[in-house]
């Protein structure tokens, strides 16, 4: 073998990668910046199924060996393969750059400085292909070439007006023979393998070209011309590269900050050394210093206190709170408040309300056939739970990912951490799909794009079809993270219905675990009678899915007679409500069961579709298995295209490449991987789970993150204010165990949060955003805030916390019923007529209660790290004419009445005042100013037309002041 | 890799927010300063305002007649005199049998559509309408069809056409909402269907009724009404804007309480108008007949469509109206019948009202369900979900009336010429509003996303 020969055309082939891999631009490939991938980074890309080595057949169909002729992949194989293993190490790998060193040095055994083939040489070289006849050129130019401008181009084509539909472009040769993202379109010589010949002799269904509405099948003489092309060697002497929109830039941008990995900075000094009070505070005054700006005066004593009830519990403070903080004379008084509040447990109702925003909590499946999740509150329990027990953030996180999988010291830890795994169940879901592979196929792409957005900030789901248009995700990295959940089973209950073909098993806590419940009973009668009523409807279930007499063909599709199709769905709602109620109850002690969503590793062999709906059937139930492929923990295939119908090869379960540094544990066969990667999502290493949650923190309690976008850090996202501050932030985060609490008291306690919201000038000309953190930016209160506070002002909030909710109450049932009444929550239901904390609230997809909808709470199928902030009618509306409103005025002007007895005053006049001043302590954490007490006066004397007023109409007067003090914008606001 | 610019098209940038409004202005303030301001903010931040189009619109507004349960387009506007000559061979189901039309099809006005006798009174506008006979969709489930209806997909959870329409073109009365949907389901996707997703919370369909409990005399807008005597509402409102004013006072630069008080005057005109919109005593007896309103069958969805134009006359600028139980499986010749004879005169009657007013030409008007049915029989007398090919029509606001596009074959089981998909359907509603819907684009999540996703091309062939 004269190895001369193949050295050079391999190593052309190297360049041809790095140029396909490089923006438009044209750069040198010597070493340097904008220089080729290292062979360490080639290695990666090569090695497709991600086990750390190659074989022969990925190396062969490594883009720059495929283009060589046959038999030069195995041949540099077998000299790269040094310890005949018949697999390349990355060391083995590294010879590929001492490839082009010369004659002789074929193994790469002596070190040498890697050369790459210049792009000249690039061009020289090119892949050496028969010359072309001319007939064959004219054949071309007088048959293909007019087709293809006419029929192809205005789809596939790199030109001006033109689209690159399905990453295929027709009017470069290279493009042709490269094909789009199902294959190569044209083969030379193979009439088989080139695609366009399947799209447009209209084979298949999915692959038909030109489409109907340009025209649709092109003529037989036409198809014939092609083949006969193809056949003669497709000559086409046109030039140009293969791809025209770089749509995956991988290498580059893996260079964005985000990816790489935190580093702490040291505190940059300042000018007016006296301003700062915290490391934060000389972070964010050097960059004010810098741009010539100082920040403003600081709060006001009562703004601040009004500022950091509701930032850190979402209540105001109470007149003692006010008060205790106004007299206490310690050196630092707002610690203590901080403290205290830190310390109580509606911090973690107002702290875990955020994570939930995040988590997309939500009571029900939303999407097609809205179903209620009943036990979806013991995540939310958790959440809130974690927070007040300050959790540190990585097990946090941990928990959620793979809490079954952890180790437990006891049954109640152990229920617990199964409870955190509920994140990946209660995501939304469309349990009416009929197609298996697509429905699990999308319960993995839901919880890889929470679990992405959640923890990393990263769109990673946008790989699903394709490789990730900015960020460094590909394709291959997304079934990477897919094999990991499809190799999990996901437990989100839910009832067999008319509509839902999904239903899943939920997990039993031990009852050592001492989890609550409703702790109803099913007495064993009781019980005897349901499963007997179960059991006739099974019977009858079974007798309507075996053919009817007469019928021709199999299978309930086949059976026309509409009272057995009616009979069916009846019967299969039933028996689906029998089935959850049995569920819920022990069979021999009659007790509640705690029942609870969550995830956990499928098993490690193999159950077919077919046997398991089988055996589900011969129980009386109907379909639901899981597809063969997704039943047992395994690597997923890539979807081309992301079709559910279009499995490609297998990629190894793995973590985004772009997003490693270091080793990560290696997910072994026998495990779904979830616990490598909660391991690898909160490993050193990771560039983002400690920057996205600071970040968070930072945004919740500043109105803004540091990085604007707080779900989004990719090259799409926005960049950090101050991305010193940002990552020595992070680093001390993770450094100092990842307390939340911490982390809060830090910020709250720097000075920088204790500024006033006034305006200035200057400063905002320069920084209108207020990114640079000159004053508090003026926020709103969140809908909670706004329900909670009403409540709070009326004297009519609940702090304890409820069992349950009101979905889990209803139990199993599709939301809005099977358009009966009996079933389903009612609207007065749906909008929980209760005192409790608005966390506490149920969280129906798509129906959330109406006091929450109107304020902005978010869509609760999406990620939210940041809430919008409306002012439309509809609020206006809400404030000024609900029942719920007119009663927590109601309240409060009861209250405001009842103060008369105290007995502050006779005079009818300062009693009016008193009472207005307790209202606005109440409703503002403020007194009211003159004016605002002139206008009072002028209210009630306007009310009462100025005469003495019978107790109900005083009664309407003050609810129609306290309502406006309720809608009036400062409430609302947070200064 | 095109870095892509964060707002492709700048007339749609999404509520630029009053901070950046207030930004790019340089003056000093005082009261006076202080109003210019506030009105420039305003008008950044009204994300209602109407706005233009990216070229001259055909249609300034829509009617969509939704049909829920997918109506049979074989028994009324799909011909297919194959099955009447095969009625009751075998169909293409195995076992099952072909089902001719419950209805007689005939040619209709000049231009000879034909359509059944199930909708007589539609069949006098035959010229006004363009008959979309090849539509498909990918699934026939209802909550999925319905879905991807809608939003253009059941996969994901989007904005509904409605919402995309409104944040295109804003509306043209900002006393009321720009999209209103009159009695949607509450299931198959339920507010799904009319939700705004990641587009602004503005944008969303204001629900008018549902379509289990809604009848037509019972249309409601929530917290409409007073809790006491509008004196009294009058002089709690004029005390809480003499506080919001106070507190503008104190802080003049803080935009979002000018936005309250903007709300509050909306709300309270909403009160007033929003009432009267809906109150179809205002209407004369003539039209009320002309909508079929006070006859037993016709009242309810009479009343609807009444209502709808009375919202598109005072500028809203997307009106869904609903209406259910087109599921026919069973009892196809009584039940369709019934419906059908519950729309068409009104539906008629609203094309005539919108003609005779000069709106039919900027107002486009929509009807169709989520899929058709399937030319065999299920049973001795019903049919099944078909999404292979259906029929649905549009006319008035640049449709082109009189026309058919695209067919079924010869039994109207699958389209086979001329297909067009709900993003086409999507492409084609928006290019009459005078929206490319490759340029109607929200960036969320770091994409920029489309009604149409990454498909859709506009019927040219219905574009009068």
């Amino acid at each position: 073998m004269n190895k001369l020969l193949w050295t050079l055309p391999l190593s052309v082939g190297i360049a041809a990668v790095v140029l396909a891999q490089q923006p438009p631009a044209k750069k040198g490939f010597g070493p340097g910046p904008g220089g080729p991938p290292d062979p360490a980074t080639l290695f990666r890309f090569i090695d497709t199924n991600r086990d750390g080595k190659v074989d022969k057949r990925e190396f062969a169909n490594a883009p720059f060996t495929k283009s060589q002729p046959a038999g030069m992949a195995d041949a540099t194989f077998t000299v790269l393969d040094t310890n005949k293993d018949g697999f390349l190490s990355t060391a083995e790998f590294q010879g590929i750059a001492a490839v082009r060193g010369g004659p002789g040095r074929p193994g790469g055994n002596e070190p040498t400085q890697p050369q790459f083939a210049t792009p000249k040489a690039a061009t020289a070289a090119k892949t050496p292909e028969r010359a072309t006849s001319p007939e064959e050129l004219a054949f071309f130019e007088s048959k293909i070439r007019p087709v293809l401008v006419e029929k192809c181009y205005k789809c596939h084509a790199t030109g001006e007006g033109n689209k690159v539909k399905g990453g295929l472009v027709l009017d470069t040769r290279e493009g042709a023979r490269k094909g789009g993202d199902s294959g190569p379109a044209v083969v030379p010589g193979d009439t088989k393998k080139s695609l366009i010949l399947e799209a447009i002799r209209y084979a298949k269904n999915d692959l038909q070209m030109p489409p109907e509405k340009d025209g649709g099948k092109l003529s037989d003489a036409v198809i014939k011309d092609f083949e006969r092309w193809i056949q003669t060697g497709a000559a086409d002497p046109r030039t140009g590269g293969a791809v025209a929109k770089k749509e995956y830039d991988g290498l580059k941008a893996k260079d964005h900050w985000a990816y790489q990995p935190p580093k702490k900075s040291s505190v940059p000094a300042v000018k007016n050394t006296s301003w700062p009070r915290t490391d934060i505070d000389r972070f964010l005054l050097a960059n004010l210093e810098s741009k010539g700006l100082a920040p403003v005066a600081d709060a006001s004593k009562l703004t601040l206190l009004r500022r950091v009830y509701f930032d850190l519990i979402g209540l105001p403070p109470t007149f003692d709170e006010v008060n205790a903080f106004l007299d206490d004379k310690s050196a630092d008084p707002l610690a203590n408040v901080v403290d205290k509040l830190l310390a109580s447990p509606q911090f973690g109702e107002r702290w875990g309300r955020h994570w939930l925003d995040v988590a997309r909590y939500a009571e029900s499946t939303g999407k097609d056939v809205n179903t209620a999740y009943p036990h979806a509150w013991r995540y939310r329990d958790y959440v809130i739970a974690a927070f007040n027990a300050d959790k540190p953030y990585d097990r946090f996180v941990r928990e959620q990912v793979a809490g079954d999988l952890l180790p437990s010291a006891s049954d109640k830890q152990k229920a617990e951490q199964l409870v955190a795994t509920g994140f990946l169940a209660i995501g939304p879901r469309g349990l009416n799909e009929q197609n298996a592979r697509l429905f699990y196929l999308d319960v993995a792409d839901e919880q890889i794009d929470t679990l992405s957005q959640a923890f990393l900030g990263t769109t990673v789901a946008c790989a699903r079809c394709h490789d990730h248009k900015f960020d460094p995700i590909s394709q291959k990295d997304y079934y990477a993270l897919a094999g990991i959940f499809l190799s999990t089973d996901t437990r989100y209950g839910t009832a067999q219905g008319v509509q839902n073909r999904r239903p899943s098993e939920l997990f039993e806590l031990p009852k050592s675990a001492s989890a609550p419940t409703f702790e109803r009973t099913l007495t064993r009668e009781a019980r005897a009678g349901v499963e007997k009523q179960l059991a006739d409807k099974r019977n009858e279930l079974r007798g309507l899915f075996t053919p009817a007499p007469g019928q021709k063909g199999k299978g309930p599709q086949a059976d026309n007679d509409p009272r057995r199709t009616l009979d069916r769905l009846r019967l299969l709602f039933e028996t689906g409500q029998l089935e959850s109620q049995l569920k819920q109850f022990d069979a021999t002690t009659g007790e509640e069961k705690a029942l609870a969503m969550g995830v956990q590793d499928l098993p490690r062999t193999q159950t077919s579709e077919r046997t398991a709906n089988f055996r589900r059937f011969a129980e009386g139930r109907i379909g639901g298995g899981r597809p063969d492929e997704f039943s047992a923990i395994a690597d997923a295939a890539l979807y081309t295209r992301g079709d559910a119908s279009k499995p490609a090869e297998k990629v190894a379960r793995a973590f985004p490449v772009a997003l490693t540094h270091g080793t990560p544990s290696r997910i072994p066969t026998y495990a779904s991987g979830r616990k490598e990667l909660a391991e690898w999502l909160t490993a050193a290493g990771n560039p983002l789970t400690a920057r996205v949650w600071v970040n968070r923190v930072w945004g919740w309690l500043l109105g803004e993150g540091l990085v604007d976008s707080p779900d989004n850090f990719g090259t799409t996202g926005g960049k950090p204010s101050n991305p010193a501050l940002l990552d020595t932030l992070a680093v001390k985060f993770s450094e100092g165990g990842w307390s939340t609490k911490k982390l809060v008291r830090e910020i709250v306690l720097s000075r920088a949060y204790q500024l006033s919201s006034a305006h200035d000038e200057k400063n905002h000309l320069a920084d209108p955003e207020n990114r640079l953190q000159w004053r508090m930016s003026p926020r709103r209160l969140d809908a909670e805030g706004v329900r909670d506070a009403m409540l709070h002002a009326a004297g009519q909030l609940d702090l304890k916390a409820p069992v349950g909710s009101v979905v889990a109450l209803k139990g199993d049932f599709p939301i809005d019923g099977p358009n009966t009444a009996a079933l389903g929550l009612s609207e007065t239901q749906l909008n929980a007529d209760t005192t409790h904390r608005s966390v506490y609230l149920p969280i129906v997809r798509d129906r959330e209660p109406e006091v929450l909808d109107l304020f902005d709470f978010p869509d609760a199928s999406l990620v939210t790290g940041k809430r919008e902030s409306t002012s439309v009618p509809a609020q206006a509306l809400f404030l000024l004419n609900s029942p719920f409103v007119a009663d927590q005025a109601g309240s409060l002007a009861n209250r405001l009445l009842r103060w008369q007895s105290s007995g502050v005053s006779a005079d009818e006049s300062a009693q009016l005042k008193e009472r207005v001043n307790v209202a606005y302590w109440l409703t503002l954490t403020r007194p009211p100013s003159a004016n605002e007490s002139k206008a009072a006066q002028d209210f009630f004397a306007k009310f009462t037309g100025g005469k003495p007023a019978s107790p109900a109409l005083q009664a309407a007067a003050w609810t129609s002041y306290c309502r406006a003090l309720f809608a009036s914008a400062e409430f609302r606001q947070l200064n | 890799m095109n870095p892509t610019p964060p707002f492709p098209c700048q007339q749609f940038m999404p509520l630029l927010s009053r901070r950046a409004a207030l930004s790019s202005v340089s003056c000093g303030f005082g009261w006076l300063a202080f109003s210019a301001l506030a009105a420039r903010a305003a008008a950044a931040d009204k994300p209602l305002a109407p706005k233009q189009p990216h070229f001259t619109p055909r249609a300034k507004r829509v009617i969509f007649l939704c049909m829920s349960g997918g109506p049979s387009h074989v028994d009324t506007f799909d011909y297919k005199p194959r099955l009447v000559t095969d009625d009751g061979k075998p169909g293409s189901r195995p076992g099952s049998l072909w089902m001719a039309p419950k209805s007689e099809f005939k040619q209709r006005g000049k231009s000879g559509l034909w359509i059944s006798d199930f909708f007589p009174n539609v069949a006098q506008h035959a010229d006004e309408l363009a008959l979309l006979r090849s539509m498909q969709t990918d699934l026939p489930a209802h909550p999925q069809a319905f879905l991807r209806m809608h939003t253009g997909t059941s996969q994901f959870v989007r904005p509904s056409l409605g919402a995309w329409a409104t944040y295109g073109l804003g509306t043209e009365n900002e006393n009321l909402p720009g999209f209103i949907t009159i009695a949607p389901p509450n299931n198959v996707g339920g507010a799904q269907n009319y939700g705004s997703a990641f587009l602004p919370a503005i944008y969303q369909g204001t629900r008018i009724g549902t379509g289990n409990r809604f009848s037509g005399s019972q249309a409601q807008v929530k917290n409409l009404q007073p809790p006491g005597t509008p004196q009294a509402q009058r002089l709690e409102l004029d005390l809480i804007q003499s506080l919001n004013r106070e507190a503008l006072a104190r802080d003049p630069r803080n935009a979002e309480v000018e936005g309250v008080i903007e709300s509050f005057e909306l709300a309270f005109k909403m009160q007033s108008q929003m009432p009267t919109v809906l109150d179809l005593n205002k209407e004369s007896d003539a039209t009320k007949k002309l909508y079929g309103v006070g006859d037993r069958d016709t009242d309810d969805f009479g009343r609807k469509c009444l209502m709808a134009r009375r919202f598109i006359e005072a500028g809203v600028r997307f009106v869904e109206v609903g209406s259910g139980n087109w599921d026919h499986h069973f009892n196809l010749s009584t039940q369709l019948a019934r419906n059908c004879t519950s729309v068409d005169k009104p539906i008629a009657g609203l094309l005539t009202d919108l003609k005779q007013r000069g709106l039919l030409k900027d107002t486009l008007v929509i009807w169709g369900g989520e899929f058709g049915r399937t030319p065999y029989a299920q049973g001795n007398d019903g049919r099944d979900h078909n999404n292979k090919g259906f029929t649905l029509w549009m006319a008035g606001g640049g449709a082109k009336g009189g026309t058919s596009y695209g067919s079924t074959d010869d039994y109207g089981a699958e389209a086979v010429q001329d297909k067009v998909s709900i993003h086409d359907l999507h492409a084609t509603i928006l290019h009459l509003l005078g929206l490319n819907h490759e340029k109607l684009t929200f960036r969320y999540a770091g994409r920029d996303f489309r009604l149409t996703d990454v498909k859709g091309e506009v019927v040219k062939g219905v574009v009068g």
